[in-house]
């Protein structure tokens, strides 16, 4: 339950990803090698949610294609979706206990390779991939009453089993990989403040970094800063020094700034300022120069479920969810706030990859 | 138990026509004497004997036009009773509802078979007669007085999956003095659902490792004089433990129901008076069960009622049941805004039927309902039946029914904290129906009955948990519920072989109809999630002697999971099987039966879209003793 009310938070960080990756050449075979994915959450206790996908010229698109191409469907809310180079995994979180999974997949084509569940992957959100053999799961864990046994699975992409578990109390979320560090954090449903640093050659903790409330990994700024979202701070951060100022998004410490995307220079954060268990909300953006957050004029006067910037078109994508019962919608917008058209897709769209 | 028995629209008819114009006294509890118009279907003794090991859930989905949205084995399985949700069935125990006052429902899986003596379905909306719920329909659960002597049973039921259910039930009946005569019945089950798959997949989708355990206890005591007093006492203790992931510490789901119902009710002649007390407990938790949600409501409710009857010459026989009932209202819930609430509701009623010589058949009842901090709406409603053939072989009956019904919002819809909306109003419904019944006797041997009915059902101020509110509880929707349904049976006899079978398909179109934000234009017009357009029953049997072979066949289309119809679980099909004898000693019986459930095998998903169970296998054995010959007593 508590997961359904903030399913929202989006892996800022798979759009990085994706699109360093889209820097590969020649053009690989399979019917999902350009276009726009959806992570759905579905209805949380009716497991339906998906990975719903479409080319950025059409307007219409496929709810789930996973199930389009494998016959059955995913059987669980998608939390997270990572591709590199051919291969794509899929953060599959069921309502029931040990149902949970990460399904490996051909991201050119879709087709199933493996399925890693549990007990090794347990309430899995994100998932980033740290090299073309090895795979990061954040996973809250067994016990997600106290969120006192959550880790960050490894997987070896050769075997596509899990070699181990790097232990991250709190409810480790949203994961961002880069200058050879492993940034995660943890989610705000706890009174976590660590961001936890690894070391991605080693898979050791080299770091943990305090914050004032539950960390989010945003992104790596035009200027080599780490960017990192805590309640309704937002915070640029040295990746050397781990010296930090942070930026505030109002004064109601009630609400909760999530939903992080970067424009595409890399010079702009847009996120979601929410209330009442993310249920209320309006859009804003900060610059990454700015010595104060504008919240009078919202960017967009409007709720989203996700947040996250095309790197090919730089065209904002944004996540509409009127009701977990029915399909919710990707809107497009201009990078001066206005709307330029929508996509079915299915229910509770939260975050976007894009190839 | 008999082979006749297992055609019900006949019995109905045979029941309905006959002219009866001397007084009578309405022993029943639920006056279904006044449901002129509306479909009431009974299940024969047959059915619920070979149900008796069964959930009401299973007993209902082979044998009614009922859908129901399913959990998993032994999870929870809630009603869709045309096109409604499962708020909109009224489930009556003696009279008396018995949905869940926090939730509004019932979970069809914690009512076994064995609970109750007798059930009957009755379609369509009856609040005017049964009050709030009543809105796609209701079913009424009775208790029965035994007839005179000793009745004796023990059973069990084996089934695959490790799974068994046990029960044993004493009915009684005897003279305590010249005037006075007591019967009653013991009754205690035990179920273990242990759920062991032998695959923990079928088709890459996964069982859900499940167990739940049900216990309950039946007391019924009648007493009766000679002089027209009748004393009756009745308590259900039941209780139910869900486990979800049993062998998963830390993730593991409880769910435990316990109701402890009673009533006692007193008629004297035309004067009947009744009191009631059921107390609901929901515990629930996940992982380390040292703290568990609870929730308790005590449920005090009494009902006072007077019959009437005239006979005015050719007009026919005239007969008024004027009553009223109070319902108090004690909850503990810990999501609620106070530590304990408390409601108070009360009913008035006004029952008329009128019966003319030429067989027209009129009921016309009101009732106003009185709910604490408001009013919901008068509810009335006109049932018309008449005889348009009356031969000897063959009878037609046209019927119809204009109701007004409605459903009083539950305390959770009222009193949940912030989500809640303490003058939420009540649903209303406005129900229209009409039907033909027939019955065809072809020869000696053989005999048909068929209906078909077609309603029109428009619930205004549906209640809808609005997540553009923050799932507060608002009266957004507008739901309109249309169908038909086709019910045929047939009984027949080939030499020392009796038959029979009987068939009902149902077509049901139940949409959203009211636009409440940008949004909601996807969903107006789209069929409601998990109410299936085309469903269907068979049910087949030919016997020999003491010999019996019987075939249930269930088929449900697809059930749409999103209210925009953009996402569906497949329909399905299954077939059962039974074969069943009796061996007789005297006074003493034992009836074997095997039972291959699913016997296609066939695949598909439940709610959870978790896999359901393959093919499976049960042996029910049933010991009786009975004091007295045979025919005595029919349960």
């Amino acid at each position: 339950m508590k997961k359904q009310l903030t399913q929202g938070i989006l892996a800022a960080s798979l759009s990085i990803i994706a699109w360093s990756c889209n820097q590969s050449d020649p053009k690989p075979k399979g019917s999902y090698t350009d276009g726009v994915f959806v992570t759905t959450m579905g209805n949380w206790s009716d497991n339906n949610g998906s990975l719903s996908f479409f080319n950025r010229e059409q307007r219409e698109g496929d709810i789930d294609v996973y199930a389009t191409v494998n016959g059955g469907s995913l059987k669980g809310g998608v939390q997270g979706y990572a591709v590199l180079n051919g291969t794509g995994a899929i953060a599959v979180d069921n309502n029931a206990a040990g149902q949970d999974k990460v399904e490996i997949v051909d991201a050119n084509t879709l087709e199933k390779i493996a399925t890693i569940g549990a007990p090794d992957i347990e309430n899995p959100i994100r998932v980033a991939f740290a090299s073309a053999s090895k795979l990061y799961v954040s996973c809250w864990g067994s016990d997600v009453s106290n969120y006192s046994t959550g880790y960050v699975a490894v997987i070896d992409l050769a075997t596509n089993k899990v070699t181990k578990k790097i232990n991250i109390a709190k409810g480790p979320e949203n994961l961002l990989i880069d200058g050879g560090k492993l940034y995660i954090g943890t989610t705000s449903f706890t009174n976590g403040k660590n961001l936890t640093v690894i070391d991605i050659t080693t898979d050791e903790i080299i770091r943990t970094v305090a914050f004032d409330a539950a960390p989010t990994p945003i992104g790596i700024d035009a200027n080599g800063k780490l960017w990192v979202g805590s309640g309704i701070g937002i915070s640029k951060v040295s990746t050397d020094t781990y010296a930090k100022g942070t930026l505030y998004a109002g004064a109601d410490q009630a609400k909760l700034a999530s939903n992080f995307t970067f424009s595409l220079d890399r010079r702009t954060i847009y996120f979601v300022l929410t209330s009442d268990f993310s249920q209320k909300g309006k859009t804003y953006k900060v610059g990454i120069d700015d010595s104060q957050i504008n919240v009078t004029t919202p960017f967009i006067d409007r709720l989203f479920t996700g947040l996250a910037v095309d790197p090919k078109q730089g065209l904002i994508y944004a996540g509409v969810t009127p009701s977990f019962v029915q399909s919710g919608y990707a809107v497009r917008y201009r990078t001066d706030g206005s709307v330029i058209d929508s996509v079915k897709v299915g229910a509770n769209p939260t975050g976007f990859v894009f190839r | 138990m008999t082979a006749i028995g297992f055609s019900i629209p006949g019995k109905l008819i045979a029941q309905k026509d006959t002219i009866q114009l001397a007084p009578v006294v309405v022993k029943g509890f639920v006056p279904e004497r006044f449901m002129s118009g509306l479909k009431v279907q009974k299940i024969d003794s047959v059915t619920m004997s070979q149900f008796r090991f069964q959930n009401l859930a299973d007993l209902l989905l082979y044998n009614t036009a009922i859908a129901f949205k399913n959990y998993g084995p032994g999870q929870l399985s809630t009603v869709s009773f045309r096109g409604t949700s499962a708020n909109h069935t009224a489930v009556l125990w003696n009279g008396l509802n018995i949905n869940s006052p926090t939730l509004g429902q019932s979970d069809f899986s914690t009512i076994p078979v064995a609970g109750f003596d007798q059930v009957s379905v009755q379609y369509g909306s009856a609040a005017s007669i049964v009050g709030t719920d009543a809105v796609g329909g209701s079913i009424l659960l009775n208790s029965v007085a035994p007839a005179h002597g000793l009745n004796v049973a023990i059973g069990r039921q084996q089934e695959s999956f490790n799974n068994s259910q046990t029960q044993a039930v004493a009915q009684y009946g005897t003279s305590l003095s010249e005037n006075w005569g007591l019967s009653g019945k013991t009754s205690a089950y035990y179920g273990s659902m242990k759920n062991r798959f032998p695959d923990s997949t079928r088709r890459d989708a996964r069982l859900l490792p499940s167990e739940s355990f049900q216990k309950g206890l039946v007391q019924d005591l009648f007493f009766k004089s000679k002089n027209n007093h009748e004393i009756s006492a009745h308590v259900w203790l039941t209780s139910n433990e869900l486990t979800l992931n049993p062998r998963n510490l830390a993730g593991r789901e409880l769910t435990q129901t316990e109701a402890y119902r009673t009533m006692l009710r007193y008629q004297w002649k035309d004067f009947s008076v009744r009191t009631s007390w059921v107390r609901d407990i929901l515990d629930y938790a996940t992982g380390d069960y040292s703290t568990l949600d609870h929730a308790v409501t005590d449920k005090l409710a009494g009902r006072v009622e007077k019959d009437f009857h005239w006979n005015v010459g050719s007009v026919g026989s005239i007969q008024v049941k004027a009553g009223g009932d109070w319902t108090h209202f004690r909850t503990r819930v810990t999501g609620y805004e106070k530590p304990e609430i408390t409601e108070n509701r009360g009913d008035l009623f006004l029952l008329t039927r009128w019966q003319s010589m030429s067989g027209l058949l009129v009921s016309a009842n009101l009732r106003q309902a009185f709910v604490t901090r408001y009013q919901p709406p008068f509810t009335p409603s006109l049932g018309v039946e008449y005889p348009l053939i009356r031969r000897v072989n063959y009878n037609l009956k046209i019927m119809g029914s204009v109701a007004r019904s409605y459903r009083v919002p539950t305390l959770n819809e009222r009193y949940w904290k912030v989500l809640g909306t303490p003058d939420i109003k009540p649903e209303s419904g406005f129900n229209k129906e009409i039907g033909i019944e027939q019955r065809f006797a072809l020869n000696q041997s053989h005999s048909f009955t068929a209906s078909l009915t077609g309603y029109h059902n428009r619930i205004k101020n549906w209640t809808y948990w609005n997540p553009g509110q923050s799932f507060k509880v608002e009266n957004l929707q507008e739901v309109l519920a249309r169908g038909l349904e086709a019910q045929g049976g047939w009984n027949g006899t080939f030499g020392v072989f009796k038959t029979g079978a009987r068939a009902g398909y149902t077509y049901t179109r139940s949409s959203q109809e009211k636009v409440y934000d940008a949004y909601a234009v996807d969903i107006i017009g789209k069929q409601l999630t998990y109410v299936p357009v085309h469903s269907g029953n068979l049910n087949a049997f030919v016997s020999y002697q003491k010999v019996r072979l019987s075939c249930q066949v269930l088929g449900v289309s697809r059930r749409f999971t999103r209210t925009d119809n953009s996402l569906f679980l497949e329909g399905y099909a299954l077939t059962n099987l039974l074969a069943e004898t009796t061996l007789d000693w005297n006074k003493t019986q034992v009836r074997i039966q095997g039972q291959v459930n699913n016997i296609g095998n066939t695949f598909y998903l439940n709610v959870r879209n978790n896999a359901m169970p393959g093919r499976s296998f049960a042996v029910n054995l049933l010991f009786s003793y009975k004091s007295q010959s045979k025919n005595v007593q029919e349960n």
